[in-house]
């Protein structure tokens, strides 16, 4: 995909999000009420209508450089960067897995599940030592330093708690 | 008087000193780790903090900052590759200087002259917080819009290629911060009847989500694609500069001081861009002009001195204004608010003795970077060994611990995870992160004093145009805005007739 096309594809999903935004704005924050009572209602919607504005100057401006009258921005016009969207969909889905593990089997379980996961999964680590010794060092080190010296609270399951 | 022999109890008590130590300790390994910046570090850092009391907690924040800064010189020399992009410039040089079997003496210069650096700005930091918090400390809610309004905009038009994305980047970071109950009427906005929404984005989930979450989908993307454990870089140690070499250099330290420390002092500027001016300028008035880019001295010295010198710089709008200029300082921002130390013209008045309790951590940190380099530089090394990859399996457990440990909430975990993914997308279709966190930072100032100045001149818009000093700052905000436009629009037009001419 090239600089223009995401760059057009950005601008789109900006205007979306800008319009959507907006129109909650109106519909569910009350305005001020006047003589210098601003409300709570005037700076969300002053910046969805600033971001509307910048996301329809930016589709004019990647409109013009697709066209040739403008010189694109980075590289060249065939130099858009690449989005690992596999990773990054994973990673969103184990995050919150793990957020789900933490709430209901404690730091310790979760942490473990989720290192062997990831493990396993996303670095395609197929050694059980490897995978054990990372999985129950870095939990155990882990819950030592915050929970034990620092004094920081770990989560605790409601299932089911180790630690 | 008093207060600074406070301040030095505090801040020389061991667990204030060990905290510096730990943190700068973690700021020089994160430094050192090409892609695994001090930011990282820094957000990651910020929640052992909660439960420190409020000078050694302030003393690990900056020591992270602070050993950082100096960690990415380390894999600057010794692989080429800068360990945080303010040690780039540092790579023409000093990556040379390895292969010609300089490494340890790079490595020895490059930790001296930080020191040199950074103890430099620390002293016009010093002053100048004072200087600027009298002047400020007149200002009113107006004066106040006006000045956040230009360091916003100084950020948003100075952080990246395009001027059209950093605006936009700011503007989704302002609209976040938006989220949540509306701080003066106390209005829910935008939670759509979620509890978890009514207190809003937290700031320091963001943080984490921003810059920890990235790292870890591109160490998982790529993670073949870095390997460093076959470079033969087990011989090295770090080796004192000699006196003479050191005072053969030392007006070259001081110029690139001040540069780093005026550079730092501008929002939205940084460490790469003044260790890169700090380098052109040696080049240009060296002696050995043409021996840069082979393995110069001056070509370490001079990037190394000016980023460290950054350090200081960017305390200055951070202390005396409430201007974080770059990431990293946005979070010890944030670091100072948990503790309830409110940076401004009024910090002086109200934490007289946490603020000298800085200012002897900043020197310590800068002891304890000196120690660590000299003595510890091939726990370094085998540092930079550790696959890229495991380290990320290791932020992510410590990214999930930071944002629950905040509100002791999964939902903290998921809106990390969200926020990071979409920083992660944002950052691959080049929008700058830094001005959504800095929208996210000065969001609330922004808003709260616009409507208090409001209030103040019962609706009146003339309290904005009628003080001089509210006029300066919209004059400057859009001088930069303009500025920037206009830089922009001169390289379109010579990459334009690059190509026409390339085309004949």
């Amino acid at each position: 995909m090239t600089n223009q096309q995401q760059n057009t594809i950005l601008g789109l999903v900006l205007l979306a999000v800008a319009s959507v935004w907006t129109w909650l704005v109106i519909d569910t924050i009350p305005p001020g009420f006047g003589d210098g009572d601003i409300g709570p209602r005037a700076f969300p919607l002053i910046f969805g209508l600033s971001l509307g504005a910048l996301s329809i100057l930016l589709l004019i401006q990647a409109y013009l450089r697709a066209r040739g009258v403008e010189k694109p921005e980075g590289q060249g016009a065939e130099a858009g960067s690449s989005i690992h969207w596999i990773p990054a969909f994973t990673l969103l889905v184990e995050i919150s897995f793990y957020g789900v593990l933490l709430e209901k089997t404690g730091f310790v379980i979760a942490t473990m599940v989720i290192i062997v996961l990831v493990m396993w999964l996303n670095l395609k680590v197929r050694s059980p030592l490897k995978i054990g010794l990372m999985s129950v060092g870095t939990t155990l080190t882990c819950w030592i330093i915050f929970e034990k010296i620092l004094g920081i609270y770990l989560a605790n399951g409601t299932w089911i708690n180790l630690g | 008087m008093e207060s600074f022999f406070q301040a030095l109890t505090l801040a020389f008590s061991p667990y204030a000193i060990g905290a510096v130590g730990f943190g700068t300790f973690v700021g020089l390994v994160f430094g050192s780790i090409p892609g695994l910046t001090f930011t990282v570090a820094l957000a990651l850092a910020l929640p052992i903090t909660f439960s420190m009391a409020p000078v050694p907690a302030i003393g690990l924040l900056l020591g992270t900052y602070i050993g950082g800064m100096t960690g990415g010189s380390v894999s600057a020399i010794l692989l080429g590759i800068p360990g945080t992009p303010s040690a780039a410039a540092t790579v023409l040089d000093g990556h040379p200087m390895t292969k010609n079997g300089e490494a340890s003496i790079a490595l020895g210069t490059a930790v001296i002259v930080s020191v040199f650096g950074g103890v430099f700005s620390l002293v016009v930091m010093i002053v100048s917080v004072d200087l600027v918090s009298r002047i400020a400390i007149e200002f009113g809610p107006a004066q106040i819009f006006a000045l956040v309004l230009f360091g916003f905009s100084t950020i948003c038009g100075l952080c990246g290629p395009s001027l059209l994305k950093g605006l936009i980047s700011g503007v989704l970071g302002l609209m976040i911060m938006t989220i949540g109950l509306d701080a003066i009427e106390g209005i829910p906005r935008m939670t759509f009847g979620s509890i978890n929404m009514l207190q809003g984005v937290n700031l320091l989930v963001a943080m984490i989500g921003l810059f920890a979450v990235p790292f870890i989908i591109e160490a998982f993307s790529q993670k073949d694609d870095v390997s460093f454990g076959d470079r033969p870089m087990a011989k090295v140690r770090t080796e004192l500069p000699s006196f003479r070499l050191l005072f053969k250099n030392l007006w070259l330290m001081i110029r690139c001081s001040v540069i780093g420390t005026g550079i730092g002092a501008i929002p939205g500027t940084g460490g790469a861009i003044a260790s890169f001016l700090a380098y052109d300028h040696a080049k240009r008035f060296s002696k050995s002009g043409r021996k840069f880019g082979k393995g110069n001295i001056e070509g370490v010295i001079a990037p190394e001195t000016a980023n460290n010198a950054v350090t200081g710089g960017t305390l200055i709008p951070l202390l005396s204004l409430g201007i974080p200029g770059d990431p990293a300082t946005a979070i010890v921002l944030a670091g100072l608010m948990i503790h309830g130390i409110v940076p401004g013209p009024a910090l002086f008045m109200n934490h007289e003795v946490e603020v000298y309790g800085m200012y002897v951590a900043v020197v310590l940190a800068y002891f304890w970077v000196l120690g660590l380099q000299l003595l510890g530089i091939r726990l370094f090394v085998h540092v930079l060994k550790v696959p890229r990859e495991m380290l990320a399996v290791v932020v992510l457990v410590l990214c999930a611990v930071g944002a629950y440990s905040i509100r002791n909430s999964a939902f903290d975990i998921y809106s990390m995870a969200v926020i990071g993914v979409g920083a992660y997308v944002l950052v691959g279709l080049r929008v700058p992160i830094t001005p959504i966190i800095l929208g996210m930072v000065l969001g609330p100032t922004l808003e709260n004093e616009f409507r208090t100045a409001m209030m103040l001149s019962e609706g009146e818009l003339s309290i904005f145009y009628t003080s001089p000093t509210v006029v300066i700052f919209f004059g400057l905000a859009a001088l930069i805005i303009i500025l920037q436009g206009i830089s922009e629009l001169k390289l379109r037009r010579r990459s334009r007739q690059e190509v026409q001419t390339t085309d004949a």
